[in-house]
C-alpha cells in the first residue's frame, strides 16, 4: 500500500514538544498526557501551557506528576481519524519513559482492524516531534510501511542527543534518572551531560558550569556530525531561552549550513521530569 | 448491600467499597511502587481510575445488567490512568464481559485474567498481571471471595521474589497490592463487613516530618549574619529566589536568617557577601523523602558500584562536599597528615571493589600511595596537592567505571584547576624581594607565594587575578573555620568578571581563611 499524507495520519503524544504540529500538518493529531498538582490535572499544552507550567512550579508547594494519556483518549483520536486515513501511524514517547506506548496500543486493539499502528520511538520531545517530520517527508513524497520502519529503525540508531539538567533531582524523583543516579546529590554546581539510549538516560560527563557543559556539547556535536544541509537539529530548553538562544548560537555557528527544524520549551511533562534550566538538542542527517 | 435497589445502585455500592478500600491504601501503595517506573503514583493511578468508574455511575444510565457492564467497561477504559491503570481496565473490562452474561465468579476472575495478560506486551510475573491469574486460580478451585483474596494476598507477598527490582528494593509489587485492595473493597461492600484498617504506614517522626509537608525544599537552612548597614529586606529578597518558608529578622548590625532550600551553599554565600556568617544549622527535612529516593535509586540495575573513593579532607564544610559526591572522607586533621593505617583501613571499608585515593595535600602523597599498596583492595592514587584539586577531580569521577578507568579523566581534571589560598603567614616570607613579615596576609597561587599585605581583599584580589590570568569559567571559594568578610571580593569579581559562575561554600579548614580554584 501507497502512504501519502492524504491517505495516512499521524499520531503524536504530547511529550514531543510539538504543539503546532497540526497546524503545520493537517493529518497531525497531539494526544496529551496529564499533570497533576496535586488534586488538579491538565491536560500538557491543551490546559496548562508550559509558561504556566513554569510559573506553578516555581509558587506551588507540591512537586507535579504526570500521567499517560487513557487509552480512551487515544480511541478518541483513533476513532476521529479512521473514517478519513487508510493508516495511522502512532509515534509514542519510549517505553522506557512511560507507559504512553501501551494506552496507544490497548486503543488500537479496541479500534479493531489494522489501521493502526503503534511504534514506540525509544525517545523524547523535540527528537520525538523530528521523527515526525521525517516520517511525513515521507508521506509527502509517498512512501510504504516497509520505508516507514527501516526509517524509525535509522533514526533509532543514529540520532544523536545531548543534554543537560540543573539538578538531577526532578529525574530521579520521577523515576526516570536510570544510570545517571551515580551523578546525583552532589552540592557543587555540577552540569551533567546527558543522553538517553535505548530510552533510557545516560550519563557522559559531569563538569561545572555551563560554560564547560556548553564546551562540551559543541565537542561532542562537532565530533560526530557534517555540515550539510542534510543535517537536521532541534533544541528545547525548559524556562532557559538564553540558553536556547545560546545553543542556536552553538549550532549555527558550528554547522552553518545545518536545518534547524525544532526550537523549543519543554512542555509541563517532559519539564516535570527534567526540571526547569534543562536544555538540550538533537540532530540526525535526512534528506 | 440494598438487595432492594435496582442493580444499577447496587453495582454502584460495589464500586463505591472498592473506591474507599484504594483510597486508604493510596499513600502506603504510591509509596510501594517501584515498577516499571518507580515513580510512587500506583495508588493515585489506580484510585483515579476507579474513581472514574463510580463517576460514571454516579450519572443516570442503564439498570440492566449487559447495559452496565458495558458502562463500567468503558468508564474503566476512559478513566484508566498509567499504567496499572490501564492494566486494571482491562482486568475490569475482562470481567464485565463475562459478568454481562453470568454471575460465575470463577469465570468472570479467568476472563479478567486472560484479558489483562492480552493487553500486555510482553508479561512479566511478579506484577498485577500475577494477582489476577492466582486470584482466578483460586476461584476455580471453588474458593469464595475471601478465599480468592487470601489467595491474592499471598501473591502479593511472593511478588518481592518474583522481580529482581523488587527484591532489592525490599518491597511487594505496587499494582499487585493495590488489585487485591480492590477486591477486598468489593467483598467489604457485599458481606457488609466494615474495612480492615490499612496495614500502618511507616509513619514519620513528628515537628521533622511536618516541617517536611511543609516544603518541597530538601534543606532547612539557618544561619546568622553579622555585619554592618544590613538590609533584612534586601537579603530577603536575594533569599526569595532559593525557596521558601523564609524569615529574616534581626537588626542592621546581626540578622538571623532561615530558609527551606534545595541548595543551601548558596544561601549562605549571600550571607558571606554581607558579613561574618555563624550559627549555621543546616538540615536536611527529606529523611523520610531521602529513604524513599535511595530504595528507588538502589531500584536501578546495580551494576554502578564498581569504584569508590577515598578523601583527605579538614573542615566540616569540605567533608560534606566529598561526601556529597559519594567519597569517604579521612580527616587530615588540622595537619592534614593522616597516617597510613587510617588510609587502609577507609579504603578497604570503602563501598565498591576498587578505590580512588585522594591526598589533597602534596604530604599525603606518599603515606596514600603505601595505603594504595597494602590496602586489600585494588586502589590508584590521584596525587591531588589540595583541596580544591581533589574537588575538581572527584566532577570527573564515575562511580560505574573500574579505577583504572577513572584514574585518566580525573588527573586531566585536577591539572584543569588553578587553585590558590590566603592565609595569614605565620614565619617572615621572602617573595620576589617583596618580604612578607609574619602575622601578615600571604596569598598563594598553585603553592607558591605570590602576593602579601596588610589586608585580606588586596592580597585575595592578588590571588585571583594570578588564578585568572588565562580563560576560566567557574571560580569556587571555601571559607575557612575563621571566614574572612568576602564583601570586597565578591563585588570586584562580580563587576570585573560578570561572566565567571560563582561558587561559596563555607569549608571550614583550619589555617587557611580562603581558598580558591578556577576552573
Amino acid at each position: 500500500m501507497k502512504l501519502t499524507a492524504d491517505n495516512t495520519a499521524v499520531v503524536l503524544d504530547s511529550t514531543a514538544d510539538f504543539p503546532d504540529a497540526q497546524t503545520r500538518f493537517s493529518n497531525f493529531r497531539i494526544v496529551p498526557l496529564y499533570v497533576r498538582f496535586g488534586d488538579e490535572s491538565f491536560k500538557d499544552y491543551v490546559e496548562i501551557t508550559p509558561d504556566r507550567f513554569y510559573e506553578r512550579l516555581q509558587t506551588d508547594s507540591e512537586l507535579p506528576t504526570t500521567s499517560q494519556p487513557t487509552p480512551g483518549d487515544f480511541l478518541a483520536t483513533f476513532e476521529e481519524l479512521a473514517p478519513r486515513y487508510e493508516r495511522i501511524l502512532s509515534l509514542q514517547i519510549s517505553s522506557t519513559l512511560s507507559g504512553t506506548f501501551a494506552s496507544a496500543q490497548a486503543a488500537a486493539e479496541l479500534l479493531g482492524g489494522d489501521a493502526v499502528r503503534v511504534i514506540d520511538s525509544r525517545t523524547v520531545s523535540a527528537s520525538l516531534g523530528m521523527l515526525g517530520i521525517g516520517v511525513q517527508r515521507r508521506l509527502e513524497r509517498g512512501t510504504t510501511d516497509e520505508e516507514i520502519d527501516a526509517y524509525v529503525a535509522r533514526y533509532q540508531r543514529d540520532h544523536q542527543l545531548l543534554f543537560t539538567v540543573n539538578t538531577l533531582e526532578y529525574l530521579a524523583r520521577g523515576g526516570r534518572i536510570g544510570r545517571a543516579a551515580a551523578f546525583a546529590g552532589n552540592l557543587l554546581n555540577v552540569k551533567p551531560i546527558l543522553t538517553i539510549r535505548d530510552g533510557e538516560v545516560i550519563p557522559l560527563k559531569r563538569v561545572r558550569g555551563n560554560a564547560k557543559a556548553f564546551a562540551e556539547f559543541r565537542a561532542l556535536f562537532e565530533s560526530t556530525s557534517a555540515d550539510s544541509p542534510n543535517l537536521k537539529v532541534g533544541i528545547a530548553h525548559a524556562a532557559a531561552p538564553e540558553r536556547l538562544a545560546a545553543l542556536r548560537e552553538l549550532v549555527e555557528h558550528v554547522r552553518p549550513r545545518a536545518e534547524i527544524e525544532i526550537a523549543t520549551p519543554l512542555g509541563p511533562v517532559v519539564g516535570t521530569h527534567a526540571g526547569p534550566g534543562t536544555v538540550g538538542f538533537f540532530w540526525y542527517e535526512d534528506a | 448491600m440494598n438487595a432492594s435497589a435496582g442493580m444499577r445502585q447496587r453495582i454502584r455500592e460495589l464500586v463505591e467499597g472498592a473506591r474507599a478500600s484504594i483510597e486508604a491504601n493510596r499513600r502506603r501503595i504510591d509509596d510501594l511502587n517501584v515498577y516499571p517506573v518507580p515513580d510512587g503514583d500506583t495508588g493515585t493511578n489506580l484510585t483515579l481510575t476507579v474513581r472514574a468508574i463510580d463517576e460514571a455511575l454516579q450519572q443516570d444510565g442503564p439498570d440492566d445488567r449487559a447495559g452496565l457492564a458495558k458502562e463500567v467497561s468503558r468508564a474503566a477504559l476512559m478513566g484508566a490512568r498509567g499504567n496499572s491503570g490501564v492494566i486494571l481496565s482491562q482486568i475490569v473490562r475482562g470481567a464485565t464481559e463475562s459478568l454481562a452474561e453470568s454471575d460465575d465468579l470463577a469465570r468472570a476472575f479467568r476472563s479478567a485474567s486472560d484479558a489483562a495478560y492480552r493487553a500486555v506486551k510482553r508479561p512479566v510475573e511478579g506484577t498485577m498481571l500475577t494477582a489476577i491469574r492466582s486470584m482466578a486460580d483460586a476461584a476455580e478451585h471453588g474458593a469464595d471471595l475471601a478465599g480468592i483474596i487470601a489467595r491474592g494476598e499471598d501473591t502479593v507477598a511472593q511478588t518481592r521474589d518474583m522481580l529482581p527490582v523488587l527484591k532489592e528494593a525490599g518491597v511487594v509489587d505496587a499494582g499487585a497490592a493495590g488489585l487485591v485492595e480492590i477486591v477486598r473493597g468489593i467483598h467489604a461492600a457485599i458481606s457488609g463487613e466494615a474495612l480492615a484498617p490499612p496495614p500502618e504506614h511507616e509513619e514519620a517522626f513528628g515537628i521533622e516530618a511536618i516541617h517536611q509537608e511543609l516544603s518541597r525544599y530538601r534543606y532547612c537552612t539557618v544561619f546568622v549574619v553579622e555585619g554592618e548597614s544590613l538590609d533584612a529586606d534586601e537579603l530577603e529578597g536575594e533569599l526569595e529566589r532559593l525557596g521558601d518558608s523564609l524569615l529574616v529578622v534581626g537588626d542592621r548590625s546581626a540578622l538571623k536568617v532561615h530558609v527551606h532550600t534545595d541548595d543551601p551553599g548558596r544561601a549562605l554565600s549571600l550571607g558571606i557577601a554581607r558579613g561574618a556568617i555563624g550559627g549555621v544549622e543546616i538540615a536536611n527535612m527529606h529523611a523520610q523523602t531521602q529513604q524513599r529516593e535511595e530504595r528507588l535509586l538502589h531500584a536501578v540495575p546495580a551494576d554502578r558500584e564498581a569504584c569508590a573513593v577515598v578523601a583527605v579532607s579538614s573542615g566540616v564544610g569540605n567533608r560534606t562536599l566529598f561526601e556529597s559526591f559519594g567519597g569517604v572522607v579521612v580527616d587530615g586533621g588540622r595537619t592534614m597528615n593522616p597516617s597510613t593505617a587510617d588510609l587502609v583501613a577507609a579504603i578497604d571499608g570503602a563501598p565498591a571493589e576498587e578505590v580512588i585515593v585522594l591526598p589533597n595535600n602534596g604530604n599525603v602523597i606518599l603515606a596514600a600511595e603505601q595505603a594504595a599498596a597494602n590496602a586489600a583492595k585494588v586502589a590508584r592514587v590521584v596525587p591531588t596537592r589540595s583541596l580544591q584539586a581533589g574537588l575538581a577531580a572527584l566532577v570527573a569521577f564515575d562511580s560505574s567505571r573500574r579505577a583504572e578507568d577513572n584514574v585518566a579523566a580525573m588527573q586531566e581534571a585536577s591539572d584543569g584547576v588553578a587553585t590558590g589560598a590566603v592565609t595569614i603567614a605565620s614565619r617572615d616570607v621572602q617573595l620576589n624581594g617583596v618580604a612578607v613579615r609574619k602575622g601578615k596576609w600571604l596569598g598563594l597561587a598553585d603553592g607558591e607565594p605570590v602576593a602579601g599585605g596588610e589586608t585580606f581583599d588586596e592580597v585575595a584580589q592578588a590571588v585571583l587575578e594570578r588564578l585568572l590570568r588565562e580563560p576560566r569559567s567557574v571560580l569556587t571559594l571555601l571559607t575557612g573555620e575563621s571566614p574572612p568578610v568576602l564583601d570586597g571580593l565578591l563585588s570586584r569579581i562580580q563587576s570585573e568578571h560578570p561572566d565567571l559562575e560563582l561558587d561559596v561554600h563555607q569549608g571550614g579548614q583550619p589555617h587557611y581563611p580562603l581558598l580558591l580554584a578556577a576552573e
